[in-house]
């Protein structure tokens, strides 16, 4: 099976996020990045089902600080070929990188799409939806699990509650993924330093990138103290009555 | 005149046939031997050639001196009885031998002859009772008083392998003063008296009266003869080898300081998946251990939770070395969870009598399980933060030095400007919200005294020591080769730290790693010293009765005992040691790596075990550790036991900043 795996690296909120004067995007000097925590999730899952099922792997990325290292921790994890798209992505939405993945994707014709279900930046929507649209394909998310079966797969689909569901679906198909079978597995430094010698990073040049059908960011901002909560005391009884009385006078009842 | 008529009553044909026996033991022995040397062989390479005379110097004091095995005082009496009982009964015997059929029977004259034959007489009789008190003392010790460390057998043929030992060790004994006894009650010469203990035995066999007397001892001297053989035989394949692998593993013990790990192989993936990735000399290790079991009792993971003993470590890794059909070494041989539980604390290594490191065959198998990428979540954490953010805690490089707010005047950047004083300060120091407090009393008492120091800012990462012995390798070259890139960067002339785990790292392995030599001080080194030189004096005597506890990377690694106790009686404080301290000091727990993993069921935490010890002494108020990740362990120790109105944990710091 050939799996496509599109990630991106987000701000890292270990850092402390400022906003930047036009107050519509984050201050980039102290901007670090890190990997899409459940991107790493998909990758991990396109390598499981490689080793379970045989298969070919390919990540792809846009250029970013720290991407070449995480491709190549991908590459020591399982991945055959590790894609970078080059450009400038500073200003692309999720709308635009979809578009750029996609291009790349059609011509790679893969089986299966993994990608992280979402991202903490995820202004405009997630990556999968959009790219199973660029694509013309079917898309599930929240997958947890996967089960292939010839041209097609069985998704654990997991939703609130603690509800699972199996859902088949015809390949190719875009899977968002909430979880990997297992927790992204460890890789040596050393290996990783091996693999440098010998995995090699294919670049692609991007042209103009296109935004259209994303969203436009008016005002960013640090969330802003709101009033304080009123603290309801006494008995049960006195508790909702009082309650009672807030709801009526807010009039919600 | 007294003479040695060695072969007495032994027919022509049976001294012969005994030559003949000899000759095929010797082959028998030496090709048992050459099978084990084979098999050693097939380790990797590792040096330990060199300092020639302090090697020797080793095998007198430990092998004929016994030093190590004599620090226990029954096992190491008892040890000591039968190797000097047993050698110069061995001696002896090989010297009548030449005296009879070498220079007797060629050149004519002997050695043993008047008074030098009687004093050789009076010594053997009397030092085969120094034999007979050991093999006493050993079997009483196994089969009688049973100590726990000599019971469990994860190989389970080798308790016939102990009793094989002893049964015959007792047979020749006894057999040699029978058939001294029944010489002398036959010849009844008039030295006879020189040999207490055969004159008494020859007493009880007169009235048997020849020629029963003269058959008897013909028959128990070939039974004599034919054990001593049969022992000798199968010396290389028993317990019995230790006669051999215990002085080589002694000559060829590692002479680099302790502090200093071997690189990791590289060859066939990191670390150690099968056993010839071991080097000669591990290989050599496993079949040096005799099962005493005195590093599994002073095992802090084995006290806490017997998952791991390092005894039954080398016990099973010997017998893997040997199996008809081998087993996976990991995963059947040895368990992830035993690798996972050492704390590198070293204490085993400091009590093997046969100078055994266990450390750093666990380290190699670490590195394997790394290699793997097989390892609990919490470490994987722990190292995927060292990685990115250099710290384990997994917060900003940019918040490491926010402990110096406020501080007044501001903590030099020593980056910026050339200080006398490089401080390290280490994660925990750093970023644990619970330290940072001591941290600033550490910078203000150094303000207070003048000292010209300054620290690293974000630029610092964690030093690797913990990370190295974790086993991932890559990663600690990695945190090493950044640290050493910045201090290369700076102007300073001594190092100093608070962290034994840094302290060790810097001192031991950056210089090896290609990196500048400079000084490293621990804090208590450089307060001792500015104590010595006058230039930190006390105003106040503190008067508190407190026990100390030695940091295992800084007394057993780096041999640092003395410096912490002058700086706690500076202050005029009482100290009381524990029951295990310098040398035999406790491990806390939290070392190797072991406070980034999760923790397992345990009966007693090594830490609990640690504060019960002290809480034993008699009117002790005070905890004093000289270790940031101590002062965590143990306040959470004394919380957990219930011993918080008990006892105070402090850190050497806090004495020194009250008596200032
Ligand atoms: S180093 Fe310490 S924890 Fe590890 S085996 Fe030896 S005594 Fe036990
Ligand atoms: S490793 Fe050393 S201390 Fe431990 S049982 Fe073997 S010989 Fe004894």
């Amino acid at each position: 099976m050939k799996i496509a795996v599109p990630i991106k690296f987000v701000p890292d909120l270990v850092e402390e996020l400022t906003i930047d004067p036009s107050g519509t995007a984050l201050d980039t000097t102290w901007l670090r990045l890190i990997i899409n925590e459940l991107d790493d999730h998909a990758v991990e899952q396109a390598v499981l089902l490689k080793e379970r099922g045989g298969g070919d792997v390919t990540v792809l990325a846009a250029e970013a600080d720290g991407v070449d290292d995480f491709l190549f921790t991908a590459a020591a994890k399982g991945a055959d070929r590790l894609i970078k798209l080059t450009g400038d992505f500073s200003t692309a939405d999720n709308h635009a990188l979809g578009r750029a993945f996609a291009d790349v994707i059609k011509e790679l014709q893969p089986d299966l799409i993994l990608t992280g279900v979402q991202a903490h930046n995820d202004l405009d929507g997630s990556i999968g939806p959009l790219l199973a649209e660029y694509l013309g394909l079917p898309y599930v998310g929240y997958v947890a699990g996967i089960t292939p079966g010839g041209d097609k797969v069985i998704a654990r689909k997991e939703y609130a509650g603690g509800l699972v569901a199996e859902v088949e679906v015809k390949l190719p198909a875009v899977l968002g993924i909430q979880a990997a079978e297992q927790p992204p597995r460890y890789v040596a430094y050393s290996k990783i330093r091996q693999i440098m010698g010998t995995a090699k990073i294919e670049e692609r040049p991007l042209g103009a990138l296109e935004s259209g059908g994303g969203v436009m960011i008016e005002r960013m901002f640090q969330p802003e103290a709101a009033e304080r909560a009123t603290m309801l005391e006494g008995s049960p009884e006195d508790v909702a009555d009082k309650l009672v009385g807030l709801f009526k006078e807010l009039g919600t009842l | 005149m007294p003479i040695r008529e060695t072969f007495w009553n032994i027919p022509h044909w049976a001294e012969i046939a005994q030559y003949i026996a000899a000759l095929l033991t010797a082959i028998l022995f030496i090709a048992g031997i050459t099978r084990r040397v084979l098999r050693w062989r097939r380790g990797r390479p590792e040096k330990r050639s060199g300092h020639f005379w302090s090697r020797i110097g080793s095998l007198v004091t430990q092998v004929l001196g016994q030093k190590r095995t004599l620090d226990e005082k029954f096992p190491g009496i008892m040890h000591f009885s039968i190797f000097w009982g047993m050698l110069v009964l061995a001696a002896g015997t090989a010297l009548a031998t030449i005296d009879w059929d070498v220079t007797h029977l060629f050149f004519g004259f002997q050695i043993l002859k008047g008074s030098v034959y009687v004093v050789f007489e009076l010594m053997l009789d009397l030092l085969g009772l120094l034999v007979v008190l050991g093999l006493g003392m050993a079997i009483y010790r196994r089969y009688i008083s049973r100590p726990a460390r000599l019971q469990n057998f994860p190989v389970k043929k080798l308790a016939g392998d102990d009793t094989y030992v002893l049964v015959m060790l007792a047979f020749i004994t006894l057999s040699g003063y029978l058939t001294e006894g029944l010489r002398l009650a036959v010849m009844r010469p008039d030295w006879a008296a020189w040999s207490p203990i055969g004159n008494a035995i020859a007493s009880l066999f007169l009235s048997l009266g020849d020629p029963t007397n003269q058959t008897l001892h013909l028959v128990i001297w070939g039974l004599h003869i034919v054990t001593a053989f049969g022992v000798l035989i199968s010396l290389p394949f028993t317990k019995l080898f230790h006669i051999f692998s215990v002085p080589l593993n002694i000559y060829f013990r590692s002479l680099e300081p302790a502090g200093a790990l071997r690189a990791a192989n590289m060859d066939g993936g990191m670390g150690v998946k099968e056993w010839t990735q071991f080097t000669w000399k591990q290989l050599l290790d496993f079949e040096a251990c005799t099962r005493c079991g005195r590093c599994q009792d002073v095992c802090p993971a084995y006290a806490s939770a017997q998952v791991l003993s390092p005894r039954n470590m080398m016990v099973k890794l010997d017998d893997h070395l040997w199996e008809k059909k081998p087993r996976a070494l990991h995963g059947e041989v040895v368990l992830a969870d035993e690798l996972w539980a050492c704390t590198t604390c070293r204490a085993c290594v400091q009590v093997c009598p046969a100078f055994i490191d266990h450390v750093t065959t666990f380290v190699d198998l670490r590195r394997h399980l790394v290699d793997q990428g097989k390892m609990d979540q919490m470490l994987q954490d722990a190292l995927s933060n060292l990685g990115r953010y250099g710290n384990s805690f997994g917060q900003s490089d940019r918040m490491r030095a926010k402990w110096t707010m406020g501080l007044q005047p501001p903590v030099k950047d020593a980056r910026r400007e050339e200080v006398e004083y490089l401080w390290f300060v280490g994660d925990y120091a750093s970023y644990n919200a619970t330290l940072t407090d001591v941290t600033r009393k550490t910078a203000e008492v150094f303000q207070k005294l003048g000292l010209n120091f300054g620290i690293l800012y974000e630029s610092e990462r964690n030093s690797g020591n913990d990370v190295r012995r974790v086993g991932e390798e890559g990663l600690f070259e990695m945190l090493a080769d950044k640290n050493s890139q910045v201090l290369s960067r700076c102007k300073f002339q001594t190092l100093i730290t608070t962290d034994p785990h840094s302290y060790n790292t810097l001192k031991n392995e950056y210089p090896a790693n290609g990196n500048g030599r400079y000084p490293v001080l621990h804090y208590s080194e450089l307060l001792d010293q500015l104590i010595a030189a006058g230039k930190l004096k006390f105003s106040k005597k503190l008067g508190y009765k407190v026990t100390y506890h030695d940091p295992c990377y800084l007394g057993r690694y780096n041999g640092v005992y003395d410096a912490p106790r002058r700086v706690i009686e500076a202050t005029g404080c009482e100290l009381v040691e524990m029951p295990r301290h310098r040398e035999r000091g406790f491990c806390c727990g939290a070392g190797g790596g072991r406070i980034w993993m999760e923790e397992k069921e345990v009966k007693e935490r090594p830490s609990e075990s640690r504060i019960r010890e002290a809480v034993g002494l008699e009117g002790v108020q005070m905890f004093v550790v000289a270790c940031p990740k101590d002062l965590t362990m143990f306040r959470d120790a004394v919380k957990t036991t219930g011993n918080e109105q008990r006892l105070e944990v402090k850190d050497l710091i806090d004495l020194v900043a009250e008596a200032l």
